[in-house]
Order: structure tokens, then sequence, then C-alpha cells
């Protein structure tokens, strides 16, 4: 004869079966095993800084082109003040973010531009080519260009005497961006201007840059910061297909009929499966998230009550999938159905901005919003509260169905 | 427990517009079992849904050990085990862990797991998975975990479907056993032999109405019809002829049949259970 049993005690039974399911299967122990041990590994191979300067070729040498300036404006009668002048051309010197690699041969430019051929600069900066096949230059560093400008060989003379008819051609590689491409042509209009000994017809501020906001210069958003969120997103998602496959197989085979007719009811089996989907999505963030850092004392209160809202919401969505499909090819369906529009904003992350106003309102976009703003701008309660708010309450609408789906499907087996 | 162990009155249930059970009604006492007989469609297995709160009724009430299934009392639950057609156990989980997972729903700590698998016969497979037994194994491990909480009300449905004739004999001495413990046993089922074999009082159900209530021999008694055949040699064949009992000189014919020199054998002539129902309804039990 069996004790009167509290509901404490048959969620715990519920519980300690579903580990048992769940650890039994080898297709969620080995997905689960891949993410924990993956994620940090793919977190760790991705670049961890920003190539910040740009290298830029030029040919023929400016040096060359200086001297032969300085014979060509001697012979035109140019004062000596002209003349040294042309010295302080900072035509050649390296800005900040920007590394110049100068080429005797305008046509050896072009084939390093295009990967043809290879460029590395020795220790002492000379630059040496290696073509298909050759050896690797000793102690040299490869260098990799890709946009070039090639200046007729009188380009400063020409300029500097007043000659409007000059062409510079600028190379870059099909990769290089319309905006570097826009700043190389600029680029050359500068250095003609100063070149002509003309003022650019541009007044600049004393400060040359106000930045609005946080100055991240020098400390760039890495590749890696961009795809932690993304990667801890990934994970509540990854959970949603095991969850949804639990609840597939106990409705299925009909296994929660034979828990109803116990003293356990239908809100027993919801609760056993919300906490479980909720503590292993959860967990499995937080573990990953250890791993590949993002936590600091500030934000991590944001970081747990967003992630618990995100495997709560995936929890629904599983309960909803998994009392969706009549058979596994259905559940695989229903899954993509649902799974694939809540991932629409993680782009956002990939490409900052590019979220269209139709993206905010999909469920998982705050999610990941709060998620971006804490982990890589330090974003607290007072930014994104508005944003968890919102969360929540996607959250509720999300889970609620999930339950009245799974309770529906359940009481009508 | 002095009154029935299950008291239904005038029970109705439709799935939208098809009503499946009309009206029945039906007492099982303590150590009874009844024998719910009737093909599929008939209402079986939407009574003991009924009966184990899996579904509400539209009408009627139905009592199982006094407290209306209509309720949805836990009290209920945990005095009742149910065996499904179907064999919905946990196939990545052992026998053992499968009793003890279902023994923790009923709050029972110290469940016996062992010994109620040897009452089935499987004690040597406690530690594997249900997923490598054969369907005769999972049925006996459904019989196995309906008893783990040592229930005053067993609901059997179909219990020894499509099982060889050596697994069936094993499941139907564990249920007479439950019953002679002082348990219930409403058992649903198809098979006439079984239900001859196993209750105490047999009801007839067809499209969802009872359409007889007794018992197996009393049922024969009323609606079968009760013959002796005998059988002659006949030069180089053999001759049957068949007698009713009680019928106009039956006596007298069966007399000097007898007497016959070419007299072979004479046996009684009994109803079967189908061949009842068949009178009954005018369909068999298979369909």
């Amino acid at each position: 004869m069996s004790r009167p049993v509290s509901r404490f005690a048959i969620i715990g039974a519920l519980l300690k079966k579903e580990l048992k399911a769940y650890t039994r299967d080898t297709v969620y122990l080995a997905l689960t095993l891949l993410v924990l041990v993956a994620v940090p590994v793919v977190f760790r191979l991705l670049p961890d800084s920003v190539e910040e300067t740009i290298t830029l070729a030029v040919s023929p040498p400016v040096a060359e082109m200086v001297d032969e300036a300085k014979d060509a404006l001697r012979e035109l009668g140019a004062a000596d003040e002209r003349l040294s002048a042309l010295d302080d051309s900072d035509l050649a010197e390296e800005h900040e973010g920007m590394v110049l690699v100068e080429f005797d041969d305008p046509e050896r430019m072009k084939d390093v531009i295009s990967g043809t051929l290879e460029a590395w600069r020795t220790e002492d900066g000379a630059v040496v080519y290696r073509g298909e096949g050759g050896d690797r230059p000793e102690g040299a560093e490869r260098v990799t260009v890709q946009v070039g400008i090639e200046f007729p060989r009188r380009f400063i003379s020409d300029v500097a005497s007043g000659e409007r008819d000059v062409t510079v051609t600028v190379y870059s590689d099909a990769g290089v961006p319309e905006e570097i491409k826009g700043a190389m042509r600029s680029f050359v209009r500068e250095a003609a201007y100063q070149l002509a000994g003309e003022q650019l017809p541009v007044d600049l501020p004393a400060e040359e840059m106000i930045i609005l906001g946080e100055d991240r210069a020098g400390e760039q958003v890495t590749l890696q910061q961009k795809m932690r969120p993304l990667l801890l997103f990934m994970i509540l998602m990854m959970e949603t297909f095991s969850m949804a496959s639990l609840v597939s197989t106990e409705v299925l085979q009909r296994t929660v009929t034979a828990v109803l007719v116990t003293p356990a009811k239908v809100g027993d089996f919801l609760a056993a499966k919300t906490i479980f989907g909720t503590v292993m999505s959860l967990s499995q963030a937080l573990i990953v998230l250890a791993l590949i850092g993002g936590v600091t004392s500030q934000n991590w209160s944001v970081m747990l009550a967003t992630l618990l809202i995100g495997s709560v919401m995936f929890t629904g969505v599983a309960m909803f999938v998994g009392s969706a499909g009549k058979d596994f090819m259905g559940q695989l369906f229903y899954a993509m159905l649902f799974t694939i529009p809540l991932l629409i904003p993680t782009i956002s992350v990939m490409f900052p901005g590019s979220a269209a106003p139709w993206v905010r309102l999909i469920p998982t976009y705050p999610v990941i919003d709060v998620l971006v703003r804490s982990t890589i701008h330090g974003a607290g309660w007072a930014d994104v509260w508005p944003s968890l708010l919102y969360a929540t309450a996607w959250l509720t609408m999300l889970y609620g169905a999930g339950v009245v789906a799974l309770k529906r499907k359940v009481e009508s087996l | 427990m002095t009154g029935p162990a299950i008291n239904v009155e005038d029970l109705h249930f439709s799935y939208g517009d098809l009503e499946a059970v009309k009206g029945v009604s039906f007492d099982v006492r303590p150590g009874e079992i009844l024998g719910f007989l009737g093909p599929n469609g008939a209402g079986k297995s939407t009574t003991i849904k009924m009966l184990t709160g899996q579904l509400t009724p539209n009408s009627g009430v139905a009592r199982v050990l006094g407290i209306d299934v209509s309720t949805d009392d836990p009290a209920l639950q945990a005095r009742i085990g149910v065996c499904f057609e179907e064999k919905n156990l946990y196939l990545n989980m052992s026998a053992r862990e499968n009793l003890e997972f279902h023994a923790s729903l009923f709050g029972i700590k110290d469940a016996n797991a062992e010994e109620a698998l040897r009452r089935v016969g499987l004690a040597s497979r406690a530690a594997d998975r249900v997923k490598t037994f054969s369907k005769g194994m999972r049925q006996r491990m459904m019989i196995s975990r309906a008893f783990i909480n040592k229930p005053d009300v067993l609901f059997l449905d179909e219990p020894t479907g499509g099982l060889d004739p050596v697994t069936s004999a094993a499941i139907r001495k564990t249920i007479k056993e439950e019953a002679e413990r002082g348990a219930a046993v409403l058992l649903t089922t198809h098979d006439m032999f079984e239900a001859d074999e196993l209750s105490d009082r047999v009801a007839f159900i067809n499209e969802g109405e009872i359409v007889a209530l007794d018992t197996a021999e009393s049922l024969k008694l009323t609606y079968g019809t009760r013959a002796v055949k005998v059988r002659l040699r006949d030069g180089a064949s053999v001759r049957e002829e068949t007698l009713p009992l009680g019928g106009g000189g039956a006596s007298a014919r069966l007399a000097e049949l007898a007497a016959s020199p070419d007299l072979l054998t004479i046996h009684t002539e009994e109803a079967t259970l189908e061949q009842v129902f068949i009178r009954l309804t005018g369909r068999g039990l298979e369909g």
C-alpha cells in the first residue's frame, strides 16, 4: 500500500527519470559533450585581435620620385625652399594604421596584390619575392598587400609644376571594401594638393576627430567578442532539439500516459519538463560562459537573468515542437520551422546595424540584444532593463504556448 | 471495504459526434475478476480510461474505491494499477529502473523490484534495458509495473494480446494471484478463452453498450444451445448426429443410438462465449 506522496517528491522522481533518459541517449549525450568541448575550442580559434593597419603599396618608391622631382624642378629653376619642401612631404611617412611597401616594378606590385606573387619583408626592411614553388625566405615576414598605387615616375614634378593631366592608378584586391578604395583615391588627391603647394579647400577643427559614444580606438571589437553572445545563444538553441526530442519520445511512446495514471498530474509532468529543460540549457550556457569568459562583476547578474530567460523561452519552444511532431521527421520539421526564424536576430551580431525593424519583433531579438550589449559593451541593468522586459513578455507567450500545446497533447492521448 | 470496488452507473462518453460509451452500468467486487469482452471499438478502452481518470465522463457516475473518478483525486490513483494495451515502458531504462521509477511516483521508496520481476519471470534480466526485451517480456514488465503499488483495483487492457500460450498462461496466473490477494480486476479482452478462464463474471460490450453481464457459465447456459454429438460407424466411414438437449424426442433417440452396435463416441456440446456473443450482437469478437 502506497503512502500519500508530495508534489515535490513526484517532480523529483520525474526529474531523476528525465536525467536518466537524457544520459542514456547517446545522441543527446554526444551532442551535449560536443557543444561543451567544441564551442570553447572554436571560440579560442577565432581571432582575438583586430587588424587595425592597412598595408599600402606604392610604385615607384617615393624617394625615387622625390629625386626625379628635385632634378626636374631644379632644371626649371625652382627655389631651394621649394626643393627642400619636397623632402618634408609626408608621402613616404607611415601614418598610424598604415604600412607602406614600396615596389620598384609596378608589375610586381600588381602580381603581389592579385596573389600570384608573394612579397616578404626581411629583417633589414628589404622586400623579397617568392614565386610559385620558391623557397620561403628565412627570417622574413609575409607582407599582404591589398591596395597599391602606381604613380607616374614624374608624378611629383608634374604635379608640383602645375601639370593637370596626371593619371594615378589604384589597384586593389577584389575583397577590399569600397570605402577603402575611396579612401585611397582621397589619399592620392591629398598628396597631389600637398605636392602642388596648395592647401586643401577644407577646414578641419583643431581636434582632428570627435568620437561620439564610447571611443574604442585601439580596442576594437574582435571576432571572438562578437561571437561570444552568438555562441551562448546557439547553446540555448541546441538544447531545444534535445528537449523537443525528449518530449516527443514521451508523447509518441505514450510513457506519459503511464505516469498520469499514478498520483502524478499533468502539472507535475509539465513542471518537471520545464525545470529539466531550463536547467540543462542554462547550465551548459554557464559552463561555456565560464570557459570563454565575458562575465564581469558588473554584468554577471544581467548575463544570468538573460540566459535564464533564454533557457525558459527555448524550453517552451521545445515543448511546442515536441508535442507538434507526430514522428521524428515531423518533429524535425517543426524544430526547423520554429528555430530558423528565431536565429535571424543573431545576424545582427555578425553585422552590427543590420537589424531591420521587423527583426526587432522576433522573440529572440531582445535576448541576443542584451547578450551583445552586456558582453561587448558592458551594459548594466540600467541599460538593458527595457529589453529584458520585452524578452520576458515574449518568454511568457512562447512558454505559455508550449505548455498549452503539450498539455493538450498529453490529455488527448 | 464492504461495497463494490468499482461502481459504474449510466456512464456516457463521446469523441465529438461519435458516442463511444452509451450508458454503461456495472459493479466489480473486491477479489472479483470482471471480464470486459467485446470487439475492437466496442468501448472497452474508453471505459477504462474514464475509470482511471484519463478521460472525464460526459455523464453518469463512476466510483472506484468509493471515490468519484471525475474528482481527479490523487488518492484514487494511489490505489489503482493499470496495464495498458500499448507497451509504454521507458526503453532506455532497465527493468529495475522502470519499476523503481514507477514506484517512486506512488511514494514507495523501498519497492522490491527484484521480487516484482521474479513474479513475472524476469528477475535475471533486472539490470537489462527494456529495449532489449522481446514482446512477451515487455508485456510481463507491463503486468509487473501495474502490480508494483499492490493496488486495490487493477485495470488490465488486453494483458495477453498477441502473446504465446506459455507467456499468456504465466500472466493469467499472476492476475489470479492478485485477485486472490483481494484486488478487484477489470479485464478487457477479446480472447474468449482468457475471459472464460479468468473471469468470475463476463460483460459483453458492443457499440458502447453492455448487452449481457453474468458468469460465463450462466451466459453459455442462457444463450447457448446444449446438445449431444454422437459418432457412429457407417460402413467404411463415420457418421455424426447432433441431438439438442431438452428438445422433443431427443432422449428417446439418444437411447436408441446408445444401444446401436455402430456407436463410436458420445460428447456433450457446450456453447462458447463467442457463440453467445454472436447470438447476442450478430457480430464476432475479432471485428
